[in-house]
């Protein structure tokens, strides 16, 4: 189920989607299950 | 993405969220997507179209911040002017740009006056802050315009901010960053708001620097609170962080040095300070190391080091390279990497190369060359200034001379073309050079960067005479006080019989250095 914020992406072509609204869905493309792409944080102000 | 969306998504979700404070004004992520939306459909109705330029000259405010974002919801063009800049870079930046709408504030409302029959594109002037009798009114345009209107689509391509830096020939660059370089920078370094509170941010970095932008950016995104300072002032900046409880700032080397010689420093409580960055100019070595003794032991100090044309940071030496207080080997450790600038975040890579762009080993110094996802498209109109620096395959020169140690670690020492750093400005020699040059007593002159322990560095020039003629120290740095941006002055002339030369005669600005550092 995708979370709120979160970036999910494509391992076959490369396609990014944002959820800015969550539901009880799945995400998917190329035949595939999309997966959840992390910020790597920044540990600075910016 | 379109960067609007930072504003637009966030705001939509939780608009009840303070994100915004200037000065007497606190504004939620509700009030600021509100003001920005009914801006960007006056800005519509006066004609703004996807791609066209609009300028802002203004110290910091929620309004300035608000007319980025108004821009980016048309998918047009922000160009945010240097307010130091002297009447004729001014002319230059925003006839090159053919700037059609000009923000202006109300310091600068004579300066545009006078240019204003030389800014043939410019069809709007909007007064920021106060009525001015020949200009529009900002909250005019923020009242009648319609809250109706929707992110334009961009292509991660199209260019979001034209950011004109010093570069090394004698006019601004004006460096091309597009909706996709800040994409990916802001959704590859922050997660997004959650409604949950994220901190908060003291902005006191001028907006039309990239370490200003970036910041706005991610923390709106993140929902982290913001506050405005105008301008730097580290009085304001002590009272700030404890009134509103900062957890997060960056400051320039000269910034940190003011508020460490602050008599009041110890006066302040800091304790919600968790993060406390630094960059835009190498740091002293005494400075960052008297700042970890003076801030509180919860403070983690950041050195960020980026450049405009990489849309902000590409390498970070993070807190724990910071302490000082751990066993006798870690410290003798970290008071090396203090001079480091750390190491590459996750989505740049870098190389050391040589003159023949041949990769050097760790420890041997060259070029500091990289690649990102987030270098800028180019420079507008200097297509030969853009391809000397960026390789076909992506990567860039950043004209910084460095090497990398065995850990990996980034060590900078010093710019391949001479560009002086001074308080975290960008001074290009050529361009004082050009103006002492036109001084009628003056035969030849060079300029250069000493070592300075307040600005990182200060402008020295050395000067050689025309036979016959004479004149002062005094008089040639008034001459050039009133030509350039006061900040690009000399500080300091030497009187030479002549320049030292190559055999090319190129002048050996290498000989006058040593001269400072003997």
């Amino acid at each position: 189920m995708p979370q709120l914020g979160k970036r999910y992406f494509c391992e076959e072509c490369g396609t990014e989607v944002l959820c800015n609204k969550p539901g009880s869905g799945e995400l998917h493309c190329c035949e595939k299950n999309m997966q959840l792409k992390e910020a790597k944080p920044l540990p600075s102000s910016d | 993405m379109n960067t609007a969306n930072f504003l637009s998504i966030p705001g939509s979700m939780f608009p009840e969220q303070e994100i915004l404070v200037f000065e007497g004004t606190r504004l939620t992520y509700g009030d600021v997507l509100e003001r920005v939306r009914r801006l960007a459909s006056s800005l519509r109705q006066l004609g703004v179209q996807p791609g066209d330029r609009v300028a802002a000259l203004q110290t910091n405010s929620h309004q300035y911040i608000e007319a980025y974002y108004a821009t980016a919801t048309l998918g047009a063009t922000f160009v945010p002017l240097n307010y130091r800049a002297k009447l004729p870079e001014l002319e230059y930046m925003v006839t090159a740009a053919s700037v059609k709408v000009l923000f202006v504030g109300a310091r600068y409302a004579d300066s545009v006056r006078q240019l204003r029959p030389k800014f043939p594109s410019v069809q709007h002037y909007i007064a920021m802050e106060s009525r001015q009798p020949d200009m529009l009114y900002y909250e005019d345009l923020v009242a009648s315009g319609s809250p109706d209107i929707e992110d334009a689509e961009v292509d991660e391509g199209d260019v979001s901010i034209l950011m004109y830096t010093s570069g090394t020939t004698s006019l601004p660059k004006g460096v091309m960053l597009t909706y996709g370089d800040f994409t990916n920078y802001v959704v590859g370094t922050v997660e997004m708001a959650d409604g949950t509170p994220r901190g908060v941010s003291l902005l006191c970095a001028p907006l039309y620097h990239i370490a200003g932008t970036a910041n706005i950016m991610t923390a709106l995104w993140a929902g982290r609170k913001i506050v405005v300072l105008r301008q730097f002032d580290p009085k304001e900046w002590l009272e700030t962080v404890q009134k509103e409880q900062v957890t997060h700032a960056f400051v320039v080397p000269t910034m940190m040095k003011q508020l460490i010689d602050h008599p009041d420093f110890s006066r302040y409580d800091l304790s919600s300070l968790q993060n406390l960055s630094y960059g835009g100019a190498p740091m002293p070595f005494p400075v960052i190391r008297k700042a970890i003794e003076m801030f509180p032991k919860t403070t983690g100090f950041v050195n960020a080091f980026g450049q405009t044309e990489t849309t902000s940071t590409l390498t970070v030496l993070g807190p724990e390279d910071h302490r000082l207080d751990g066993p006798p080997e870690e410290v003798e450790r970290n008071l090396k990497r203090l001079t480091s600038v750390g190491k590459p975040l996750p989505d740049v890579e870098v190389r050391v190369l040589d003159e023949e762009n041949r990769d050097l080993p760790p420890n041997e110094i060259g070029e500091i060359v990289i690649r990102t996802p987030r270098v800028m498209k180019g420079y507008a109109g200097q297509e030969s200034a853009t391809a000397a620096l960026l390789d076909p395959d992506g990567w860039l020169h950043t004209r910084d001379m460095g090497y990398v140690d065995e850990d990996g670690y980034i060590y900078l020492v010093g710019r391949k073309d001479d560009i002086i750093i001074r308080g975290g400005e960008n001074i290009a020699p050529a361009e004082i050079e050009a103006v002492l040059h036109a001084h009628p007593a003056v035969d030849e002159a060079a300029v250069i960067g000493v070592p300075d322990v307040d600005w990182g560095q200060k402008i020295a020039a050395f000067v050689a005479l025309r036979p016959g003629q004479s004149t002062t120290a005094e008089e040639l740095i008034e001459f050039c006080r009133q030509r350039l941006a006061s900040f690009k002055k000399p500080e300091l002339i030497r009187f030479v019989d002549a320049l030292p030369k190559n055999p090319l005669g190129k002048i050996l600005k290498k000989e006058l250095r040593a001269q400072f550092t003997e």
